[in-house]
Formats: structure tokens, C-alpha cells, sequence
């Protein structure tokens, strides 16, 4: 009896070092039926994935020697980027956006681009290169961006009776429309704002008072606590007090959807939610603060493709296929197109809840994040969302000044 | 007749070999691993610097939000383990009543354990949102105004352990089924003697029960150090960083900041940290942790009898 | 036992009040996975749909290849939950009932495996499942659960510790030995504590998202928790369609908890009912 044990015990413990020692074979990135496998990952969600198996499965389809694999992560998609560069083992393409924190880990494709000829990389919108590179070179191609504009509630304007914003408007403006709409209207909100806003999103208020959080020389001390940018908090902070706006705990989509707020700023990425729910809704630029036209910070999605890769050349037909014009259509009412081409050809500029992204696409085109200047950006952004949730929150509610003042210090 | 004594002697290394083997294939190397890792400045993709205790001295001695979300932690697991403790072992005691209907109660207390972790955050960050969330909502009908949960600081940690209470249920089936296996006949005994049920809670049940008390204590003190996802999803470690547990600090240096070198050392600091007080509980265990295996005491002796 | 009306009274009034806590929001999850989004986030908020949209489910689970993740999960499930019994059993066992020399070494080491938290041996752990061709496999989430986990062999090994010692002594004297004592005595006297293991395990693999996420690459591979956590996107997040499959994800480890719970009871034939 105790001897059987004993002999079964031994038996598997042979038994993982068989399987462990089976198991190691390097892995030569090929399928077992010879073609290449290409690895690529997306953060989209659930519901589009779909779609994009399908276009996937068309690539596999006009290709005999090349399998791409598709790989849905979602919310989790930085998790897994992070575990598998981490540990060596990258998709071998995958969606990118966050260029500073992962570029050491991704293959510069500029000279993938120069192969392609001039045209290849002129259709695209010049902005979006400078979002997909880091300290010189590219490492992504553009497959979507958003840019931020100024939703509004066509009916609650209407019910107080105010005229509806327009692309000139400036945020004297705004405060007028929602200190009458937030009377007017019972348990409304004109305006509301992010009370813990992304650091890296806020930038563009900055920008469009003209300052920012760093100069050139990636140095705080006379930009982010500049009187410029002490008056946009002070503005933002004065709407809170004076309770003509909120300071949302989320993004602010869900108060906007609920009509509960007849304003706020934000990207293209809840209009697919808002027409859903057959809210009336428009969007216009960000309004200005008087001095110049308003800037928006952008948000980039790119594709990139793994230093490691074994695979390189499938890979890049791979990201060819996938920021083709083709693919840019497709995916309109996922991405806004990055393409001139495709812009025009599909009359997107005439369509006025997407012209204004493009609008604030071209007017932001000189800036350039303090997450590709500052070294240690992402230590920094989680010190200024402290600060700014200290100006923000209802319970804390400081002097912006003196908490601008004391993050530069830090 | 000599080999019959190894293997007799070697008998109880057989029984927890599998664990062993485990141990060594799987753990240890990992373990071992992230140790190194913790005296070198270790980026995602770049090449490893070697900086001896360079990340230790930087947690004691220039990062400020390392001693911020040790404090936060400890705050935390002085609050949650023994309330966590308390509702489970009465919850137990509840489900243990012989009244009608009990089972339907005792499915009502597990449901929420079993309920993905990811969707109740997102729930009771609805439940809870100060402007527009359902409980404040009910509040509002019957005239009071309720605070911004995650928002003000003084409320967000209770915001969080009410959400975390949520999942006591596996606590309460450890508690359950040890209660559950206490011989009928030592309660009889203790009838008998004319005790009434609180005197029988406390000396019959509750001393009988304490290895399991001493169970979830310790994996409660763990688990409240390694708190990550409810915080992650419910305030992401605001309002103004109240919530910023350790957890939470050394999971965004690893997978934010991506200085893995540096998240290890977090973890190997809180590793000594939680195996102290781990220590401490095993200590004093023996106060008052009784044992059937050890030898007798007062205890014992109603028990003896026990058929199980 | 008998029970006087009045201790009867106040047990129910404070079992229906912990179930309030308990149940309410979960009750609020299930009529919100019946609305539109629309209707979710509306304020003020009510409690019933306007209308029961039960396609909602339908659009849930076709939204993804969840037949697959449900298979993938039911895996992934039995195969941990099969292997942690047996092992966290032995194991608890050797440690509980026997003296042996460096036993306590060895369990403060096992308790020692619980406290390194995972976000940091997780990467080398990747490496050592990438070096025995584990990856992209349901093996890393199964196979290490056959060799015990620290949490459960702790938890047995309380339940074992309050097994009087005159126990094995009487079969010991029958010249039954280690391995027969284990099987014939004590299985049976431990079965609600396997059939606690076991419940307790299966609800935390069911749920697990981040080994799946870890390990898993294809789509054909994923878990249902892994499906469920998709749903959630970097900028917005489908919550009808998550409280749906979150709803749905409930139901099998219910029905096992409420099978397991009159296994439970009925393991010791003289305790209290």
C-alpha cells in the first residue's frame, strides 16, 4: 500500500519533469502547417471584436502564407502589453498609445515607411506622426484618433430657452449658458467637468490659454504654476463653486446621457452611446479663452509591431492591410479615419458630429504633450491628478495657485 | 524490518510531497526571482541596472507615498478583519438556527461571493456615486442627505469596507461548516448543565471553533495587505489617495510605472511586514487556540465524548 | 434543541435584515440587465425595466464566443477543483497529524508562499510556463493546482487539527496503517471539509480574470470571466451586456453551492440540526 503511493508520487513527479522537459521546444513562430504566425493584440471591446475577427479572418483569407491570430484584452490591454514585454513575449503586432512608456520594447518602422514612397505617409494626417512617434522615431501607424469638443443637449438648451453653443464660442460663454440653464432647469447642471481629470488630457486647457505644463526643457517651475494656468483651474474650480457645474466622479458621459448636465467636453468616443439612447445632441469645438483658438489635447491610437518579432515582414503587410484605406472605412463608427483620403471621399466633414474632431485635429497641431517631454511622465501624472483632484473635490477644494505652486516644488 | 522504520519515518514527508514538488517547480523559483529583481532598477524592456539596496533605501527614506499607503493599509486591516470576522461568525451562527427557511438565507448571504469581482465594483460604484447613486437616492426619500461616498475622504474607506463585507460569504461557509461539525452531544452536555445559548456560544462553540478563527484571521490580514482589484475599480485609489492601498501602490509601480525592480522591493517589504504580524498571531495562538491534537484542558474534557 | 417563539422572531428579524444588505444589490444588478443603458443610468433611478428586455441576455452571450469560454471555464474549474482536493488533503493530513522533523519550517514556508503578492512573481512565473511550453494553454491555471494550494491545505489543516488524537490511535491498534488511517478514517469524517475546499475553489477559478489573462492568447482559449471582463473598454464600458453574463456566470456555482450545502450538513451525522 504504502509502497504503491510511494511509486505513484514518484511517477508524477517524473511526469511534470517529462512534461516541463517536452514542453521547451522554442517556439520558430510558425504554425504547424507552415505559415506564419502573426501575433496581434487589440484593446477594443467585446462588441467590436467581432468586426474585427472578421476583417482579421478576410487578411487570412488573400494571404496562403501568413495566419494572424487576434487577441481581445480590452480594459486589460496594458496589463497584458505590460506582462508579456516584461517577460519577452509581445504580440507581434498590437494596438499602441503610449509611446514614451513602451517604446523600448517596439520596432521603429521608419524605415518600413520610407519603402512605402512618398504618398504612403502624406495621406495621413500630419498631427497624428508626431502622437505615434517618441524621440525621433516612429513606432506606430495611425489607425484612429479623437481629439475633445463640446457636447451639448439640443434639448435642455431649448427648455431654458438658450441659444445653442457654436464653434466660436468662448468660455465666458459657457458660463452664461450654464448659470441660466442650471436656473431655468430643476436639479440640472449646466456644465461638468472630470473631477479627477486625466493629467494628460487637461494639458489642452493650458495649451489653449496659452501655457503648458513644461517647457521645452521639461521643466515645471514657471509653466504649470504660471498665472495662465492658475486661471484655468481658478475658472473651472469658480464653476463648481458657484454650482452651475459638476465635478463628475467618471468622465461625465453617464450625467450627460441621463440629461442630468447639458454640457461637457470630451472625446468621440461616447457618440456611438449618446445616439444609441437617442439623446439630441451637438458637438462643437472647444470653446476658446478669448485669446486664441482653443487646442485639444489628442488621443492616438496607433499600430505597432514588437522589436522581437520574429516575423517582421508579415507583420508589417499585416499593419499595412489594417491602416489601408479599406480598413479606415470599415471601422468608421469605431475610429474617426485618419486618411485625407478617406475623409474626403466619405464626406466626413459634412457629417457636424464628427467635423469638429477634425477641426480641433487641425488647431492642436503645434503641441506636443508633456508625456513625451518630461522623463518620468507617468510619476508626474499621478502627482498632478493628486493636485487637481485637491482643486476639484468638493471636500478639499484648495487655492489652485497654492497647490500648483507646491506640485512644482515636488 | 529497517526498511519498514524509513519508511515509517518518511510516511509524513509522502503525505505533503506534492505540496514539495509544487513548492519547487512551481513557487519557488518565482519567489526567489522577484527577490533578486528588488535590488536592481528593472524597466519593461530595457536592460536590467544592478543597485543593491537602492530601492529599499528609496522606499524608507524619499518616497512619501510608500509610509502614506502602509498607514492606509494598516487603517484598513484594523477595521475590516475583525468586522469581517464578527459579521461572518454571526452570519454563521444565523444560518446554524434551526428555523424554517434557514437554507434560502444561507444561499441569499453566498450569492455575493460568487459574483464576479469586476461587475460589483462597477455596481456599488453606481450604488454609491454621491450625486446620482442609488443609495443616496433612498436616502433622499426619507429626508437625509447622504455624504459623497467616494468623494470625501472620511467616507470613502467605509465605502469601501461596506463593498468588501460584500463578499464575507466565504467566511461565514468556513465558520458554517466547522460549527456544523461540533458534536450534538456536547451541546446536550451543556444543556443539561443548564447553560443558556450565550454562555454555550461562548464556551462551548466558540473555543472549539478557534482553529478556524485563527484560519481567518491570518488569511483575512493577508488578503486585506493584498487588496487590489476592489480598490482599482471602485476609486482607483481616491478620493485624494485615502484609498491608495499598498496593494494598490505596489500594483501601479509594477504595471503603471513599470519599475518592476521596485514593486518587488514593495512586496518584499510587505511580505516581512505581514509575515511579523502572522508571526504574532501564531504566538499568542497558543493562548488561545485549542488544539484536539494537543494535550488536554478544560475544554477537552466536554468534548470527549464527542461522536463525529 | 427547542426554541422559544420569541428567540424565533428575533433570528428571522435579523436574517432578513442581513439579507437586505445582501440581497438588494443584488436585485438591483438583476432588473438593471433587463433595462435599456439608457434606462440604467437614469436619475432619479427606478427599480423595474420599463420593459423586461430578455434579448438582452441573448445579444450578452452572442456578443462573444461565450460557448466556448463556458467550456474553457468548466475546464479550467473541475481540473483545479479535482486537484486541489486530493492534494490540499494530503498534504494538510501529513501536516496535521503527524510529527516530523522541520514540520514547522516547512509550514511557515507554506504559509510564507500566500504573503508575496502576485503582481510580482508573475512575470517570472510567465517566463518558467513560456520555458515549458505552457503558454497560450489552459495548463498554467490547472496543473498547479494538483500540487496544493497554500490557502486550502492551511484551511484543512485546522479542520484536522480538531480531530481528537484517540481518533487513529483505536485504528492504528487494528494494524491499519498511515495511508489506510487517512483514506478509510478520515476521509469520511472530513468530507464536508473536502466538499467546503471545493466549493471554495471552484467560485474563485470560476471568477479568476487574471491568470486567463495572463496565460491565455486566443480567443478560442479565454475563460468566461475573461469574456466578462472584456466588456469593460479603456474609455467606455458595456454594462448591460456585463451585468447579463455577470448574472449568468452566477448560476452554476449556485446550483453546486446549494447541492454542496446539504453535503455540508449531512457529513457529521450527529451534529446539530
Amino acid at each position: 500500500m504504502k509502497k504503491k503511493l510511494a511509486t505513484m508520487l514518484i511517477l508524477a513527479l517524473t511526469g511534470t519533469m517529462v512534461l516541463s522537459a517536452c514542453g521547451s521546444k522554442e517556439d520558430d513562430g510558425k504554425t504547424s502547417d507552415g505559415k506564419v504566425k502573426v501575433r496581434f493584440a487589440s484593446w477594443d471591446e467585446a462588441e467590436d471584436v467581432d468586426a474585427q475577427q472578421a476583417t482579421v479572418d478576410k487578411f487570412n483569407a488573400e494571404h496562403d502564407d501568413i495566419e494572424v491570430t487576434l487577441e481581445a484584452y480590452g480594459g486589460e490591454f496594458d496589463t497584458k502589453i505590460s506582462a508579456g514585454m516584461g517577460s519577452n513575449d509581445m504580440p507581434d503586432v498590437m494596438y499602441m498609445w503610449n509611446y514614451p512608456a513602451y517604446a523600448q520594447g517596439l520596432e521603429p518602422l521608419d524605415s518600413y515607411i520610407e519603402k512605402e514612397g512618398e504618398d504612403y505617409k502624406k495621406n495621413f494626417y500630419d498631427t497624428l506622426w508626431n502622437y505615434n512617434s517618441y524621440e525621433g522615431s516612429t513606432y506606430g501607424i495611425p489607425i484612429g484618433f479623437t481629439t475633445h469638443a463640446l457636447f451639448y443637449n439640443k434639448d435642455i438648451f431649448k427648455e431654458a430657452g438658450v441659444e445653442e453653443p457654436t464653434n466660436d464660442w468662448t468660455w465666458d460663454d459657457v458660463k452664461a449658458a450654464a448659470k441660466t440653464i442650471t436656473e431655468k432647469c430643476d436639479g440640472k447642471k449646466g456644465f461638468s467637468f472630470q473631477m479627477k481629470p486625466d493629467p494628460y488630457d487637461y494639458e489642452m486647457y493650458l495649451w489653449s490659454n496659452g501655457t503648458a505644463y513644461v517647457n521645452d526643457a521639461g521643466e515645471l517651475e514657471g509653466n504649470l504654476n504660471s498665472d495662465k494656468a492658475k486661471e484655468v483651474f481658478k475658472m473651472f474650480q469658480e464653476m463648481e463653486k458657484d454650482e452651475y457645474a459638476v465635478a463628475t466622479e467618471k468622465s461625465g458621459t453617464d450625467e450627460f446621457r441621463s440629461g442630468n448636465t447639458a454640457m461637457y467636453v470630451y472625446g468621440s468616443w461616447s457618440i456611438n452611446t449618446l445616439k444609441e439612447d437617442g439623446v439630441n445632441f451637438g458637438v462643437v469645438n472647444i470653446p476658446s479663452f478669448g485669446t486664441q483658438p482653443s487646442v485639444s489635447i489628442l488621443s492616438s491610437s496607433g499600430i505597432s509591431m514588437s522589436k522581437d518579432s520574429k516575423n517582421k515582414e508579415a507583420a508589417w503587410e499585416f499593419i499595412k492591410f489594417w491602416t489601408s484605406e479599406e480598413m479606415n472605412k470599415e471601422r468608421i463608427g469605431m475610429e474617426l479615419p485618419v486618411l485625407y483620403s478617406v475623409v474626403e471621399s466619405e464626406g466626413i466633414m459634412d457629417q457636424p458630429e464628427y467635423a469638429p474632431f477634425y477641426t480641433m485635429l487641425e488647431q492642436s497641431s503645434d503641441y506636443t504633450p508633456a508625456s513625451f517631454i518630461y522623463e518620468s511622465w507617468s510619476e508626474l501624472s499621478e502627482s498632478l491628478s493628486l493636485s487637481f483632484e485637491r482643486v476639484f473635490n468638493p471636500s478639499a477644494m484648495e487655492d489652485p495657485a497654492e497647490v500648483l505652486d507646491e506640485a512644482v516644488q515636488q | 524490518m529497517k526498511q519498514k522504520k524509513v519508511l515509517k519515518r518518511a510516511t509524513p514527508y509522502l503525505f505533503i510531497l506534492p505540496w514539495i514538488i509544487g513548492f519547487l517547480v512551481f513557487t519557488i523559483g518565482p519567489l526567489i526571482f522577484s527577490l533578486v529583481m528588488s535590488f536592481f532598477n528593472w524597466p519593461l524592456a530595457a536592460d536590467p541596472e544592478f543597485v543593491g539596496f537602492g530601492n529599499y533605501m528609496e522606499m524608507f527614506t524619499s518616497d512619501k507615498q510608500f509610509f502614506k499607503s502602509l498607514t492606509i493599509s494598516l487603517k484598513y486591516a484594523a477595521i475590516f478583519v475583525p468586522l469581517n470576522m464578527i459579521i461572518a461568525l454571526f452570519l454563521a451562527m444565523l444560518i446554524t438556527q434551526p428555523v424554517r427557511g434557514v437554507k434560502v438565507f444561507r444561499t441569499i448571504f453566498y450569492i455575493p461571493t460568487v459574483i464576479s469581482g469586476v461587475a460589483v465594483s462597477i455596481l456599488w460604484g453606481w450604488i454609491l456615486n454621491g450625486d446620482y447613486g442609488v443609495l443616496n437616492y433612498l436616502l433622499s426619500l426619507i429626508g437625509i442627505k447622504g455624504p459623497k461616498w467616494l468623494v470625501d475622504p472620511a467616507w470613502a474607506i467605509l465605502a469601501v469596507i461596506i463593498a468588501s463585507a460584500f463578499g464575507v460569504g466565504s467566511m461565514m461557509l468556513i465558520f458554517y461548516t466547522d460549527i456544523k461539525n461540533i458534536p450534538i452531544d456536547v451541546y446536550e452536555a451543556a444543556s443539561i448543565d443548564g447553560a443558556n445559548p450565550a454562555r454555550q456560544f461562548f464556551s462551548i462553540t466558540l473555543p472549539i471553533i478557534t482553529p478556524t478563527i485563527l484560519f481567518n484571521l491570518i488569511t483575512s490580514i493577508i488578503s486585506s495587505f493584498q487588496q487590489v482589484t476592489l480598490v482599482m475599480l471602485l476609486t482607483g485609489g481616491g478620493p485624494l489617495k485615502s484609498t491608495y492601498f499598498y496593494g494598490l501602490y505596489t500594483y501601479n509601480n509594477a504595471f503603471k510605472h513599470h519599475k518592476l525592480g521596485y514593486a518587488s522591493a514593495n512586496a518584499w517589504v510587505m511580505f516581512v511586514i505581514i509575515l511579523c504580524l502572522t508571526a504574532l498571531v501564531f504566538k499568542s495562538s497558543s493562548a488561545w487556540v485549542f488544539y484536539e491534537t494537543e494535550a488536554g484542558g478544560a475544554q477537552k474534557k466536554a468534548k470527549k465524548g464527542g461522536k463525529r | 434543541m427547542k426554541m422559544s417563539k420569541v428567540s424565533k422572531v428575533i433570528i428571522y428579524i435579523l436574517l432578513g435584515l442581513m439579507a437586505l444588505y445582501f440581497l438588494s444589490p443584488f436585485i438591483y444588478m438583476l432588473f438593471t440587465a433587463f433595462k435599456t443603458e439608457a434606462e440604467a443610468i437614469a436619475y432619479p433611478p427606478k427599480l423595474f425595466p420599463a420593459k423586461w428586455l430578455w434579448q438582452n441576455f441573448k445579444e450578452a452571450w452572442n456578443a462573444q464566443p461565450f460557448g466556448t469560454f463556458l467550456w474553457n471555464s468548466i475546464l479550467v474549474t473541475v481540473g483545479t477543483t479535482v486537484g486541489q482536493v486530493i492534494s490540499c488533503s494530503l498534504v494538510a493530513y501529513g501536516f496535521a497529524r503527524f510529527n516530523f522533523k522541520g514540520k514547522n519550517i516547512l509550514f511557515m514556508i507554506l504559509l510564507s508562499t500566500m504573503m508575496i503578492p502576485w503582481d510580482v512573481t508573475m512575470i517570472p512565473q510567465y517566463m518558467e510556463f513560456k520555458m515549458f511550453g505552457w503558454i497560450n494553454t489552459l495548463k498554467p491555471l490547472i496543473i498547479p493546482a494538483w500540487f496544493g494550494s497554500a490557502y486550502y491545505i492551511f484551511l484543512m489543516r485546522q479542520f484536522l487539527m480538531g480531530v481528537p488524537r484517540d481518533f487513529e490511535e483505536a485504528a492504528r491498534i487494528d494494524g491499519a496503517n498511515a495511508f489506510q488511517i487517512y483514506w478509510k478514517i478520515f476521509m469520511p469524517i472530513l468530507k464536508p471539509s473536502l466538499i467546503l475546499v471545493g466549493v471554495l475553489n471552484m467560485i474563485s477559478v470560476w471568477n479568476d480574470y487574471l491568470g486567463p489573462l495572463i496565460f491565455l492568447q486566443d480567443r478560442s482559449k479565454y475563460t468566461l470571466a475573461l469574456g466578462l471582463a472584456a466588456f469593460k473598454g479603456v474609455h467606455e464600458t458595456q454594462i448591460i451586456p456585463m451585468l447579463c453574463i455577470t448574472i449568468i456566470m452566477i448560476i452554476p456555482p449556485i446550483i453546486i453551492f446549494i447541492i454542496a450545502q446539504k453535503y455540508i450538513v449531512e457529513g457529521t451525522s450527529g451534529s446539530i440540526k
